[in-house]
């Protein structure tokens, strides 16, 4: 038999390959900044046909959202790839008009994402009471900071709010120093979107088998107390973990440490196989010496603060090296471009190169799910505010070049402003984009 | 219709009474031996309804993991909250005879989740050349640090799986800490890799499951911890692109907003963020330094790889905020109510709410009412166990704890 790493490899990188898991599915999204529009970003990796509505001019404020203001091509290529696969239109729903129009879509679709304040579409008849009377098979998602009942439910959300009212604010920083850090990179908003994205592919399974949609509420706050054992821990002991540093008090010990040669390695031992593994690595003996109070916590100190000298006369290899010999859970700490760099994600195309129509060559991840038969896809990125108007108007509700016309002297649709983040880069030309004029779709 | 009337709808709306589930009738295996990951895998299924039988082997030391080794009965927290509402099923991988066993419930399952060490089951001829070509609509979902294909993989398959060492190949420590405290990289303090990559594994075996109700077949599923996380957030990957550098800790400070983040009050803590330019011109108004807005009016002020300058700015905030009562400040920013859409942008809200304690955090009165946080009674000890997550209307996800008491 052929070596087993060989033999799965062969079968993602040249195994059999079906049709897009979510082919045919349509979706339609209102949603802005990250939590919405990564639900969304599932669905289309996966082959969903994703509409997301904008407001003209402007579009999504995550489109301005840059590190460090820094645009690609008048683009923000974070929003680019959130938004890939997506096709993007602009409706102005305060006209009675333009919301006769996202009626109409929603006609055709099977799942509806938004992220905005709980009753806010509601208010201006797109909630899911509203929409699921026209459609009645519709998967509607609503992702907010605390539910959509309930009486925190309208107070203000964003990423970071979710994060200090249930308490994880407090969870990252120093035990020794007054200073609490949030969460970085928006956890708030993706992990909870990844919940919502979740939730509904098991709606649409459900809806297969039984022709039923449904409403979906995920809220920050409920995604992030799932895996929130400190709850638990606080009724069952009546104490508070608080911050607790580099340790993590689910470990027997663990630590960041500086190696000898001035880099760090984290480490973890989670039981007493790998209390054994790190021993026999040190030559000492740890687990008859500690075993009565294993898990306490000046013992998971005292055994931090051994392995952290044992790691400071080491370098990050060596250690690596007992790590894998021994059978303990160690890695080098990286930062951003160790992971951009990270030959080991390029090769199991977690990062690809990918050379967009508009916007050339770009380096952005794919999503993290390994599907051997249906692995998710970036076909094209996102474009600016309003660039698939015209396609989607023709291809999902059959209008006429003369009534997109009109429609856009009436204002009821509309297009960028002149603006980095909002408008084309400037070496696209106009016109001669047949998907821009709505001719021809992505990829055909 | 009002905020109530909408209030007591929904609650009907999502109530749990006589639904069924999204995976009834699905049944998982989940082998995980000591990795505690594929049980909140398997946690996270059993929530949508699939039966899960849980194959424990001897010496699974996922009972032990717990804070500070807390146990209820004899198991910790996380074995507890994972695994109430499967079956356990004890097998000795080691021995023929519980192999076989194993192998006849492989071959009869819908889901594998493989979260022993990469290439393990298939040395005992289980893994999924074997199972698959006998049943071949198995979803074999394998989870590990570093995956089951490539390179690495094979040369890193010895090393164990911890949320710590996958929060460190993601590059997240490196970004969390203030650099003028202690420049060393610092954990975030919840399993954000771990959390991150069960999802993503969740994720994967319903749109194998959804996949194959077209075309008959199962598939591999590979899902890595060490590398989920950054995909996610694509952050590193773009910012690693674009400038070909990596961020340093910021401290306070974030990369696209600012003010965002954890502040100080004179009595306890807030966090702020500030989505539009209004919001903080409004934010500065009710901290009464409107004397900062001519330099810092826009985002392009606040938001540059220019650390030293925003810290600066910081400084003025922080000092400005601790002589705040936090109340006195949530008051401020929430009096002029709730502005429709169109207004706020024009007049600014910044978004300031309080930062809880957990214990704060526990005695708000909205978890109870949504049922986000349930009571289990254990030995007449009461203990909060979270909720699932996924609030539906048809097939509402379900924290069995009624099932507590088997289990113990």
């Amino acid at each position: 038999m052929s070596d087993y790493f060989e033999y799965v490899e062969r079968l993602f990188k040249g195994g059999e390959k079906r049709e897009p898991p979510l082919k045919g599915v349509k979706v339609i999204e209102m949603t802005h900044y990250v939590y919405g529009p990564t639900v969304g970003a599932v669905l289309a990796q996966f082959g969903a046909d994703v509409v997301k509505v904008e407001p003209m001019g402007e579009g999504d404020r995550f489109r301005l959202g840059a590190v460090w203001m820094r645009m690609f091509k008048k683009g923000q290529l974070q929003f680019l790839t959130l938004n890939a696969n997506k096709y993007l239109i602009t409706l102005d729903a305060r006209s009675r008009k333009a919301r006769e129009i996202l009626l109409k879509l929603v006609a055709k679709a099977d799942v509806f994402i938004e992220n905005f304040r709980a009753g806010l579409l509601d208010a201006v008849g797109l909630g899911y009471l509203q929409l699921s009377k026209i459609n009645p098979k519709i998967i509607y998602v609503s992702c907010s900071g605390y539910g959509q009942y309930g009486p925190l439910s309208r107070a203000p959300s964003f990423d970071v709010s979710a994060q200090g009212i249930i308490g994880v604010a407090m969870k990252s920083g120093w035990p020794d120093v007054d200073e609490f850090y949030k969460l970085p990179d928006y956890f708030g908003d993706y992990f909870p979107a990844m919940v919502a994205a979740a939730a509904v592919i098991s709606a649409l399974y459900y809806r297969e088998r039984t022709g039923k949609g449904q409403y979906i509420d995920i809220s920050q706050a409920e995604s992030l107390f799932r895996f929130f054992y400190d709850i638990t821990y606080l009724t069952l002991t009546g104490e508070e973990i608080g911050k607790t540093g580099n340790v993590d008090p689910l470990a027997i010990a663990s630590g960041i440490f500086a190696t000898s040669d001035e880099k760090f390695v984290a480490i973890a031992i989670m039981d007493e196989e790998q209390l054994l593994a790190i021993s026999r690595a040190m030559n000492i003996d740890l687990v008859s010496q500690y075993k009565d109070k294993l898990r306490s916590k000046e013992c998971i100190n005292e055994l931090s603060d051994l392995i952290s000298k044992w790691v400071s006369s080491r370098t990050l290899d060596e250690i690596m090296n007992y790590a894998k010999t021994y059978g303990f859970p160690a890695s080098p700490v990286f930062a951003d471009f160790d992971v951009y760099k990270d030959p080991w994600r390029w090769e199991r195309g977690s990062i690809i190169e990918f050379d967009d129509r508009i916007y050339g060559k770009v380096h952005i991840p794919v999503l993290p799910i390994h599907l051997s038969a249906t692995p998710p896809k970036i076909k094209w990125l996102a474009r600016p505010v309003g660039y698939h108007n015209k396609l989607i108007l023709k291809k999902w509700l059959g209008y006429t070049d003369e009534e997109i016309k009109k429609l856009e002297e009436e204002g009821i649709i509309g297009y960028w402003d002149q603006a980095p983040g909002m408008c084309p880069p400037d070496a696209w030309d106009i016109g001669n984009d047949p998907v821009f004029k709505g001719e021809k779709d992505e990829c055909e | 219709m009002s905020v109530s009337k909408r209030d007591e709808l929904l609650a009907k709306f999502f109530s749990f009474e006589g639904k069924p589930s999204a995976l009834d009738g699905i049944n998982v295996v989940e082998i995980s031996k000591s990795n505690l990951v594929g049980s909140m895998v398997g946690g996270l299924l059993r929530e949508l309804g699939a039966e899960v039988v849980k194959v424990e082997s001897p010496g699974d030391s996922t009972r032990e993991i717990s804070p500070y080794g807390a146990r209820i009965k004899g198991v910790g927290i996380p074995y507890l909250i994972e695994n109430v509402g499967k079956k356990i099923v004890h097998l000795d991988l080691e021995n023929e005879k519980d192999r076989e066993e194993l192998k006849s419930l492989l071959l009869s399952c819908d889901v594998v989740i493989d979260a022993t060490k990469p290439g393990y089951l298939d040395s005992i001829g289980l893994g999924y050349r074997d199972i698959s070509s006998k049943n071949p609509k198995v979803v074999y979902l394998a989870i590990s640090p570093y995956g089951h294909f490539s390179k690495e993989s094979k040369e890193l398959c010895n090393i164990p799986d911890s949320d710590l060492t996958a929060q460190a190949r993601n590059g997240y420590p490196s970004l969390i800490g203030n650099p003028s405290v202690r420049p060393i990289p610092l954990r975030a303090g919840i399993w954000a890799a771990w959390s991150m990559a069960a999802i993503c594994a969740v994720t994967g075996v319903l749109i194998a499951l959804y996949e194959r109700l077209r075309s008959g077949k199962g598939q591999f599923i590979d899902v890595a911890t060490h590398e989920a996380l950054a995909a996610v957030h694509q952050f590193p990957i773009i910012v690693g692109f674009l400038f070909g550098r990596s961020r340093p800790q910021y401290g306070f400070i974030d990369y696209i907003l600012y003010p965002f983040g954890v502040y100080k009050t004179r009595d306890g803590y807030i966090t702020i963020a500030t989505p539009y330019d209004t919001d903080f011109r409004a934010f500065l108004k009710l901290i009464n330094r409107w004397d900062l807005e001519p330099d810092w009016r826009y985002a392009t002020d606040r938001v540059t790889d220019d650390v030293d300058r925003i810290v600066e700015l910081d400084k003025e905030v922080r000092k400005e905020l601790s002589k705040f009562s936090t109340n006195e400040l949530i008051k401020r920013a929430t009096r002029r109510g709730f502005l429709p859409e169109a207004f706020r942008r024009l007049v600014g809200r910044p978004i300031i709410v309080r930062s809880y304690t957990l214990k704060e955090t526990l005695s708000e009165k909205h978890w109870y009412i949504r049922s986000s946080l349930l009571k289990a009674n254990i030995n007449g000890k009461e203990m909060l166990v979270p909720n699932s997550p996924f609030r539906m209307s048809e097939t509402p996800g379900r924290m069995p704890i009624e099932k507590l008491k088997e289990h113990l």
